[in-house]
């Protein structure tokens, strides 16, 4: 199973292409046929997008108003660029005005702490629970598994909103906090305070998720290791340290890539807290930095060399994950 | 012997306490947002020190409701219309569209297959958040913006569900493809009459995973989208946009939000789990 898993992309790039040539059949026509509506849109949608974007980054939409902006449609089907009498060519200027921007910087660094709230707990909860639902004591396992994987199919503005409520002023989080013992925490306003605010509704969320992904790889490591570790005498730590851990990498590293990607492309979780008057330099995103820069500036072309550096970043972290395991 | 025994006993302890406890917590927001969706503004907070928010249902619910309905600019009612034929309508093209082209990877073979498939495994690690700026331009120029099909088109080609149809379809031995060929069967009634009707559980799983990344899609709906075409994602935010947050009304969207989705999350949650396991990546 944690082949099945994780191995798709690596298998893939070692297409086994002589032996699929011998067995398959290869009618003229009939393959482009069934792909033809998948690549139209892939084509128009994602490929041009990519490369597009790239170019748009070596431009400025100066003096674009908003109504020109949502207007565009209403002169249909004009080849992009010549509608945008305003776009000119600037070079690198973009990626000049990006290696000294502040606010880059700033939220790139919120997002890195956002990661690194997020992850361990996160990790180490999924971990917790993947354990003790593979343990052969545990009863009721199907019930606690459908209940913690439910977070996962909440609606994220949604989800968002209810964390608000909670977290709010005289809501159940300082209550319960009271409870302990512990002073009210303004997570809507303290800069610290709101950007954990925002991992944590992110462990809410992914954390079963996350669990029935580490339980699957869990189920694969073959009991015989366990059986000869306990001949040996070796106790629950001991196995935990030296079987589970060591057979869980490659699931770990899977559980690694997706959410570093997933915490990069956060916007729903900020874009809720800042609305509901949370501070917005200390949770803003990069997404949510690169929404604001190109939709309420309207600076489409700064946008775009944001959006490259960050596509660029997550390639290589995704990268630094795969070479470091 | 009887040392062991204590210890056991006292690891399952720790593992229930630990299981409950987290369940509870992860539970506990989805109790409130029932909870609250029933209650006045007033009792959703609390109001002096050491006092209370209520934490039983209250019977505001439909006051909340119909206070949330005289919104216009918010059209919660109408949002979820929309977004109920968007990820219905997204699904139904995307399962087709992934599903032929997955038979065409996994059961034949022509030139340039390889470089195909590398370009959509290329794309697997974009998130969908980065493309906003180019799709913005490009769906505006094709008059498409403030459409359902503006959010509906673009991630049709889902390359994690073309991806994953190939996976799927490569179990289907090539011996009844062509004894079906033998009777005389064209290609396409191959894939419809022997490929789809093999693939009920794969297509299922795929569908959940659709389903929801298209029901949970709120950047892209929030640039593209204008009123009365909002989604539910875009709604609930204008609630919140407001200086003045109704958090009452915007409990009762919540909760209409995410308590349905629950219910059918629960009845499809095998195809899900099948779906994580086997494609295996987020959205």
């Amino acid at each position: 199973m944690s082949r099945q898993l994780l191995v798709p992309l690596l298998d893939q790039v070692r297409f086994k292409r002589e032996q699929l040539k011998d067995r398959l059949p290869t009618l003229p026509g009939t393959p482009l046929l069934f792909l033809s509506p998948f690549f139209l849109l892939f084509g128009v949608f994602l490929a041009i997008p990519v490369f597009y974007t790239f170019y748009l980054s070596f431009f400025t939409f100066q003096g674009v108003s908003t109504e020109a902006l949502f207007a565009i449609d209403i002169g249909a089907y004009q080849i992009m660029i010549p509608e945008m009498a305003n776009l000119q060519y600037v070079g690198l200027d973009n990626y000049r005005r990006l290696l000294t921007d502040s606010v880059f910087y700033q939220s790139l660094l919120n997002t890195a702490i956002i990661f690194v709230v997020q992850v361990p707990l996160m990790v180490a909860l999924a971990l917790g629970l993947a354990l003790v639902l593979n343990a052969a004591y545990t009863r009721y396992k199907g019930i606690f598994r459908s209940l913690l994987l439910l977070p996962v199919s909440a609606n994220t503005v949604a989800y968002s909103a209810v964390f608000i409520v909670i977290a709010a002023e005289g809501g159940i989080a300082d209550i319960a906090l009271g409870a302990v013992g512990i002073s009210p925490i303004d997570w809507l306003s303290d800069g610290f305070w709101a950007r954990n605010l925002v991992a944590f509704m992110s462990v809410w969320r992914w954390t079963g998720y996350n669990m029935i992904i580490i339980l699957a790889g869990l189920q694969t490591i073959s009991p015989s290791l366990y059986e000869a570790a306990e001949i040996g005498g070796a106790t629950k730590i001991q196995k935990f340290r030296h079987i589970t851990l060591p057979q869980l990498k490659p699931i770990m590293l899977f559980v690694f890539v997706t959410t570093t990607i997933g915490v990069f492309k956060k916007f729903a979780e900020p874009m809720i807290v800042i609305s509901s008057g949370g501070p917005i330099n200390e949770t803003r995103t990069i997404v949510y930095y690169i929404w604001q820069v190109a939709f309420q500036n309207l600076e489409l072309g700064y946008g775009s060399a944001l959006t490259v550096a960050l596509v660029a970043i997550i390639m290589t972290l995704s990268l630094i994950q795969f070479k470091v395991s | 012997m009887h040392e062991k025994l204590e210890k056991e006993a006292l690891w399952q302890f720790g593992g229930y306490g630990f299981l409950i406890a987290v369940t509870m917590v992860m539970m506990f927001p989805i109790y409130w947002v029932v909870v609250a969706s029933t209650l006045p503004q007033s009792a959703i907070f609390a109001g002096g020190a050491g006092e209370l928010p209520r934490l039983i249902p209250g019977s505001n619910f439909l006051a909340n409701a119909e206070a949330l309905a005289a919104r216009p600019e918010v059209d919660f009612y109408r949002s979820m219309l929309n977004s109920l034929v968007i990820a219905v309508v997204y699904t139904g093209l995307a399962l087709l569209f992934c599903s032929m082209g997955g038979f065409a990877l996994a059961k034949y073979d022509f030139k340039y297959k390889r470089t195909l498939f590398m370009g959509i495994l290329g794309t697997l690690l974009l998130p969908t958040n980065l493309l906003v700026i180019p799709l913005f331009l490009l769906v505006s120029n094709m008059g498409l913006s403030n459409s359902y099909w503006a959010v509906i088109l673009p991630w049709a080609a889902y390359p994690l569900g073309i991806f994953f149809m190939k996976q799927a379809m490569q179990s289907i031995p090539d011996s009844l493809l062509e004894a079906a060929r033998m009777d005389g069967a064209s290609e396409f009634q191959l894939y419809y009459r022997v490929v789809l009707p093999s693939m009920k559980s794969s297509l299922a799983a795929l569908a959940v995973i659709l389903f929801l990344f298209q029901w949970n899609l709120f950047l892209w709906p929030l640039v593209v989208l204008r009123e009365g075409k909002y989604t539910i994602p875009v709604a609930i935010s204008k609630i919140m946009s407001n200086d003045m947050i109704a958090y009452d009304q915007l409990m009762v969207a919540s909760a209409m939000a995410i308590v349905p989705m629950f219910v059918v999350f629960i009845l499809l949650q095998r195809h899900f789990v099948n779906g994580i396991l086997g494609g295996a990546v987020k959205e």
